[in-house]
């Protein structure tokens, strides 16, 4: 990686969200982890490629549904999630081109 | 009792002039009564003896055919059709699944004679033959349920108890409640409002209940609920306050304050000190500025601003 960029203050929310959900994920039953990780990181990746980076009304709008949905799945009540076909295809794709980098 | 559908019009008798002959065999033939048309005892002594069988025959098409012949619905059925009256509205539309399209305007016309009177059946129309895609939130048509609060002309009121203005000529415009994040077209985002509901505890807090039955309350004590009780939450007054749209985060707002005020006038909560404890800081409750938009808002016609003066003349007073 370059030499550590300044990021905006919008930025570090974004990542701030990311974080705390991918530490949500370490809470849940280790049986289920990798579902909870598969559904925060494709969440993630297909909004970030949904939106332009300068559409900074629509950013703080998926930032807030985040949040509010985050908190839900912070429960302890929730013990389990669901994995759609599109979000494992993604997965697949994604460690393709891992693969094929290295 | 009547109903009017194309099934009763089909076995009417044609024409405006019933067959001399259909109108004899009405009159003449001994149906059974009608249950509600009859008196109370007659009733129950039907019932006990053929509840049934009455039932079965208020089913039969010949008798249906009778309560249309001899009813005041013949004059309506050949209703004066009256000239269609079209209004615009323009109405704040959002999508979430389209991020990057910024909020519109939209506009729709629809005939005031085929509508009913209130602004929510203009939407509940629009959305039914116009544009499904019209998202709101509405339950109970009565205004008792709060949910379908918006800015209409100007205005936080709900749209169901909310009349439609007659004049044509203008536009009728509404938007979701203002200052609040938007979920889609008029639905605005209420976490935060009911998340300050609840920090404000709104339920009975008394540790020494009543040995047996329930708590009792004189009836003096009782008066001093009355118009803090009918708050039925739907974000209005606190949506139309400006300090409210400004510190949000910390100001409760005027509603939640009204529920608070609620619980601190009960004579038989025993957290009143705490509860007034509570809001003894800057933002909580000192935001309030007497603008008296909430009282002047309040579809209900309730005064949460007077609540609030009486929740800082009892602070005052500690």
């Amino acid at each position: 990686m370059s030499p550590a960029r300044k990021l905006s203050g919008l930025q570090r929310d974004v990542l701030a969200l990311y974080r705390r959900a991918l530490r949500m994920v370490r809470t849940k039953p280790p049986v289920v982890q990798p579902k909870f990780r598969l559904f925060v990181r494709y969440t993630f990746h297909a909004q970030a490629r949904a939106v332009s980076p300068r559409n900074i009304s629509a950013i703080e709008h998926l930032l807030r549904r985040g949040r509010n949905q985050l908190e839900m799945y912070e429960q302890s009540q929730v013990r389990d999630c669901w994995v759609s076909k599109q979000m494992r295809d993604w997965e697949e794709r994604e460690k393709a081109t891992t693969a094929l980098r290295q | 009792m009547l109903v009017i559908g194309s099934r009763e019009f089909s076995q009417a008798p044609p024409g405006p002039f019933p067959d001399p002959e259909f109108t004899r065999h009405n009159y003449l033939t001994p149906f059974p009564p009608l249950l509600s048309s009859l008196s109370r005892p007659r009733r129950r002594r039907l019932s006990r003896s053929g509840m049934q069988s009455l039932a079965r025959s208020a089913l039969r098409p010949a008798l249906r055919a009778r309560t249309f012949a001899s009813s005041a619905t013949r004059a309506q059925a050949a209703a004066v059709e009256k000239q269609p009256l079209l209004k615009e509205f323009k109405i704040y539309r959002w999508n979430p699944d389209e991020p990057e399209k910024k909020p519109t305007l939209q506009s729709y016309t629809i005939d005031l004679n085929q509508c009913g009177p209130m602004v929510l059946d203009a939407l509940i129309k629009i959305k039914n033959e116009i544009d499904p895609t019209l998202t709101f939130r509405r339950s109970c048509r009565e205004g008792i349920c709060g949910s379908c609060a918006m800015n209409i002309n100007g205005q936080n009121t709900l749209a169901c108890l909310c009349r439609i203005d007659r004049n044509a000529s203008k536009d009728s415009k509404i938007y979701p409640l203002p200052h609040m994040y938007i979920v889609k077209d008029l639905v605005p985002d209420l976490t935060l409002f009911y998340k300050q509901y609840k920090s404000i505890e709104p339920y009975l807090k008394n540790d020494n209940p009543p040995e047996k039955g329930e708590f009792l309350q004189s009836q003096e004590d009782r008066k001093k609920l009355d118009g803090l009780y009918e708050c039925i939450l739907c974000a209005c007054c606190s949506t139309s306050c400006p300090s409210y749209w400004w510190n949000q985060d910390e100001y409760l707002g005027p509603a939640t304050l009204m529920a608070a005020y609620r619980w601190i006038a009960d004579s038989r909560d025993a957290y009143g000190a705490q509860r007034k404890e509570r809001l003894q800081n800057e933002m909580s409750m000192y935001r309030c500025h007497t603008i008296f938009n909430c009282a002047r808002t309040c579809p209900k016609g309730l005064n949460p601003a007077a609540a609030i003066a009486k929740i800082k003349l009892e602070l005052a007073a500690d």
